[in-house]
């Protein structure tokens, strides 16, 4: 046999070889072994889900000055409506109390259906387009807008208008793709929450430092009334056709479950009945019942949805469930220190005049 | 008294030893497939540690299932026990161990024709078809692309690990048949669905081995692919003397592997059955410790181009087999997985389709799938209430799963008892009346069977009066109507067992009462997954309005 013979270095290349592939098996196996067979386990030992920043904390008034809670600005251009609403809620900053230079903001429009401007069922692009404006003069670095509607989000986007701005004034359309999808949780405060671990389209909202949601103001047909709260659902991922079996409760969660900077509702037109698609002239009136267009910028959207049901939609607060369930559960994060936005009545506002309406 | 003591020594030679434990190894999966009954795991629960031993000590299902899962079931690292000693030693499992071998080796030796003659270049035809062949590079290519498939996501090794076949093989086809023959001897009567095919592919495998000598192992088997790449190492194989070696090729008579002995051993080929250095007549054949590499060829004979091509295959079955939808958003809602089933997608990464959980069930409820969930579904297991329907204590589809794939889950956590009582019981699906059909709703003939037998309490079905439909005649909406009381589900309360369907005396294939996937538990957890159609939202029940 002679030269076939096996080397020295051969045979231990070899009997290394087995006893490496053996160890790294064994070492293998038991680092990878599952500690539970049952899921639920599992599911049990990973780490909460994400609570989402809250965007209203950082936007603090100096002490002295009145802290204007809803404002009004009614009868006059996109630009002047836009520029009154938010300057009633601070005369002297105006925008630049809610943004400051290097800030990112996330404009949450509605454009929840495949609808042009005319029907109400979008927020109006132009509005989107002054608020781009402020908040760029008052120093953010970039502006994202964002939404996640039921239909094709490239045509939405297109037929509101919404894009067509967008693209004019530089701000950027975030598109939801899978991966942008993390489960969020509402757990603030006590009291049962429907939205415990639910998919929120997560990635524009990290980005953002700053939170501006605009919506427009329309009849719903399950929930009464579309408005700045609603209007958070359309961030919302999962199979959302189920949360319309408990839908106030719903929207009382993303009460809490968003905590933005301010929000903006865009009476400029308003869908008075066959809510939230509409799709005829007759159902959509300026201002609504109020007869002239309305843009009402808020720091608290849970008085501001109170103002617009009433005053716009011309109806009773009261009857609006998850305006109460709302009411409850902000108080109920307030004392966790989230949403530390006010009172959410907007009758105790007006009281102590924490509402301010402009006439353009 | 001479041919006594020859017989003694016949014993003791290493082929009889390999034959005896190769017999005790059959009997022994005989025995458990035998013993895997609900009444058999009710009597003695510690069998649930055993029933699936086969399965779990089978590397290619712990490899597949760690690639799709990064993690290894705890039962699976009983792998190591075959899976270290092949690295050492080479491919004994495949002619000691492994059941299926056994069966394809005995049927070979029993039925194979025994060919006379010789090929053109003079060798005896009963050598030169135990040749090595190009064919057998074949099952490399099927593990890559296995394994690739099961890196994705896909495990799909059942289809043709050869334990999981066989096992699958039996409880689906061979069990059923020999209680046709032989009522009540290995359990009571069975169904399966698509038995045929299952049945065919065993029949057709075992029936090549009449012309081509253990076709299976040498030409199709990933896991004697698998154990083939990592005999690569082995410090002991077969050596040829080759000062010795006359060139007579008696070596290859009964090569079980066709790994050439005659020539450069094909080391990921042998078996390590021992018949060439029995069968050698001048001794020149040992099982050598650290033999020489100059007479062996370490590992398959793949080429790289060969290789890429397999794993290509691998990584386009995930994406042709995904894009169907049928495990995402066109899923079947005739897809009613076993209790304690993981979500859909998890599951599809760890079922091996052994049909193990087919075979303990005590109702026959759980069926080989056919494509009702896609490709990948194909032979996993599914419920059809006509056959049978969930017992309500029974957990025995998990106890046995030996991926958990199916979890195995104590009793009181299926019914939501005891420290699971947040929990809530298992859902496997939600009940609906079809009112076109029940009875009493459609033809007002009084009856009331699936209310009677649905198991839950308070009981999901109850009936009622029904409220009459048509403003007009006789009386206003609302007013009771004077037909029989009509059968209604209570969602919340409804588990998804089946008995209601089962016992449903609208004997089509739709019955009057009958249960979808809808709301099952499994997918309950996962919002972003498409099974999740719930009909019912977790803590919308006590919602106001």
């Amino acid at each position: 046999m002679g030269s076939d013979r096996l080397t020295r270095r051969e045979c231990l290349a070899r009997g290394a070889g087995a006893v490496l592939a053996a160890g790294l098996a064994g070492a293998g196996g038991y680092w990878l072994r599952e500690r539970s067979t049952d899921a639920h386990d599992a599911a049990r030992g990973q780490p909460p889900s994400l609570v989402l920043r809250d965007y209203f904390a950082p936007v603090t008034p100096p002490p002295d000055a009145p802290r204007i809670s809803v404002a009004i600005a009614d009868g006059g251009q996109f630009e002047a409506l836009v520029r009154a609403a938010v300057g009633g809620l601070d005369r002297e900053l105006g925008m630049r109390r809610f943004v400051g230079a290097g800030d990112v903001v996330l404009i949450k429009p509605n454009v929840g259906f495949d609808r042009p401007p005319a029907m109400g069922a979008t927020t109006h692009p132009e509005l989107v387009r002054w608020v781009v404006r402020l908040c760029r003069a008052a120093g953010a670095r970039e502006v994202l807008i964002a939404d996640h509607p039921i239909e094709s989000p490239e045509a939405c986007f297109a037929r509101s208008g919404i894009a067509r701005v967008a693209g004019e004034e530089g701000a950027r359309i975030v598109l939801a793709a899978s991966r942008h999808f993390t489960r969020v949780s509402a757990r603030w405060g006590s009291g049962q929450r429907v939205l415990e671990d639910w998919p929120v389209f997560v990635e524009p909202l990290r980005r953002a430092t700053k939170l501006i949601g605009i919506a427009p103001v329309k009849d719903h047909n399950l929930s009464r009334a579309s408005i700045t709260l609603k209007n958070w659902y359309g961030l919302l991922g999962g199979r959302r056709n189920q949360l319309h079996q408990a839908i106030h409760e719903v929207i009382s969660d993303l009460a809490v479950l968003f905590s933005p900077t301010l929000v903006i509702a865009d009476g400029t037109r308003v869908m008075l009945a066959n809510g939230p698609t509409g799709g005829r002239s007759t159902d959509v009136r300026p201002g609504g019942m109020l007869g002239r267009p309305v843009v009402v910028a808020a720091t608290d959207p849970v008085a501001c949805d109170a103002w617009c049901y009433e005053n716009l939609l011309g109806r009773d607060p009261a009857e609006l469930t998850y305006l109460g369930l709302a009411r409850r559960k902000v108080a109920a994060a307030a004392a966790t220190g989230r949403c530390g936005f006010g009172e959410s009545d907007w009758r105790v506002y007006d009281r102590r005049r924490l509402i301010v309406t402009t006439n353009v | 008294m001479v041919r006594f003591r020859d017989s003694w020594r016949n014993l003791l030679r290493i082929t009889s030893v390999r034959i005896i434990v190769q017999t005790v190894m059959f009997g022994l999966f005989v025995t458990l497939a035998v013993l895997n009954t609900f009444a058999a795991l009710d009597r003695l629960p510690g069998l649930r540690l055993w029933l699936s031993k086969f399965l779990e000590v089978d590397p290619l299902i712990a490899v597949a299932t760690a690639l799709a899962t990064r993690r290894v079931y705890p039962a699976l690292l009983w792998s190591l026990v075959i899976l270290i000693p092949t690295l050492f030693l080479g491919r004994f499992f495949c002619n000691w161990i492994c059941p299926y071998g056994a069966l394809h080796q005995f049927v070979g030796w029993l039925f194979g024709r025994s060919p006379r003659g010789r090929t053109d270049s003079g060798v005896p035809v009963a050598i030169e078809r135990n040749r090595y062949r190009r064919w057998q590079r074949v099952k490399y290519g099927i593990l890559i692309a296995l394994l690739v498939a099961a890196a994705c996501g896909s495990v799909q090794v059942g289809l043709l690990d050869p334990l999981c076949l066989l096992h699958r093989s039996v409880t689906t086809a061979v069990a059923p048949a020999v209680n046709m023959s032989v009522p009540g001897w290995w359990g009571a009567p069975r169904l399966y669905a698509g038995a045929w095919l299952i049945g065919g592919v065993l029949l057709g495998l075992v029936v090549a081995n009449v012309w081509y000598p253990r076709f299976f192992c040498r030409v199709l088997c990933p896991l004697g692919a698998l154990l083939g790449l990592l005999s690569r190492f082995a410090w002991w194989r077969i050596e040829r003397d080759a000062e010795r070696c006359s060139g007579c090729d008696r070596c290859r008579l009964h090569c079980e592997g066709a790994c050439d002995p005659h020539a450069r051993l094909r080391q990921a080929e042998c078996f390590v059955c021992f018949n060439c250095i029995e069968e050698c007549p001048e001794g020149g054949l040992r099982f050598a410790f650290f033999p020489s590499r100059a007479h062996a060829i370490p590992g398959p004979d793949l080429s790289r181009r060969q290789l890429i091509f397999a794993g290509l295959t691998g990584l386009l079955f995930y994406p042709l087999a995904r894009t169907t939808g049928r495990a995402t958003r066109d899923f079947s809602s005739t897809v009613i997985r076993p209790p304690g089933a993981r979500e859909e997608l998890e599951f599809l990464e760890r079922c091996v389709k052994c049909g193990q959980c087919m075979k303990v069930c005590p109702t026959n409820v759980l069926q080989p799938a056919w494509f009702e969930s896609g490709l990948e579904g194909l032979w996993t297991p599914v419920l059809n209430f006509r056959i049978g329907h969930c017992q309500l204590h029974c957990t025995a589809c998990g106890q046995v799963c030996p991926t958990g794939a199916i979890q195995p889950l104590p009793v009181d956590r299926k019914l939501g008892l005891g420290q699971y009582a947040d929990l809530g019981p298992l859902r496997l699906g939600t009940a609906h009346i079809d009112v076109n059909r029940c009875l009493p709703h459609s033809a007002g003939i009084p009856c009331q069977v699936c209310e009677e037998v649905c198991p839950t309490s308070p009981k999901a079905i109850q009936v009622g009066r029904r409220q009459r439909r048509r403003r007009g005649r006789g009386g206003g909406a609302g007013e009771q109507d004077d037909g029989p009381p009509v059968p209604v589900v209570d969602i919340t309360r409804c588990i998804g067992c089946g008995l209601c369907e089962k016992e449903c005396p609208v004997v089509g294939d739709r019955r009057g009462v009958y249960v979808t996937a809808e709301g099952e538990s499994r997918s309950q957890h996962h919002p972003d997954r498409d099974r999740n159609r719930s009909v019912r939202l977790p803590g919308a029940s006590s919602a106001s309005d």
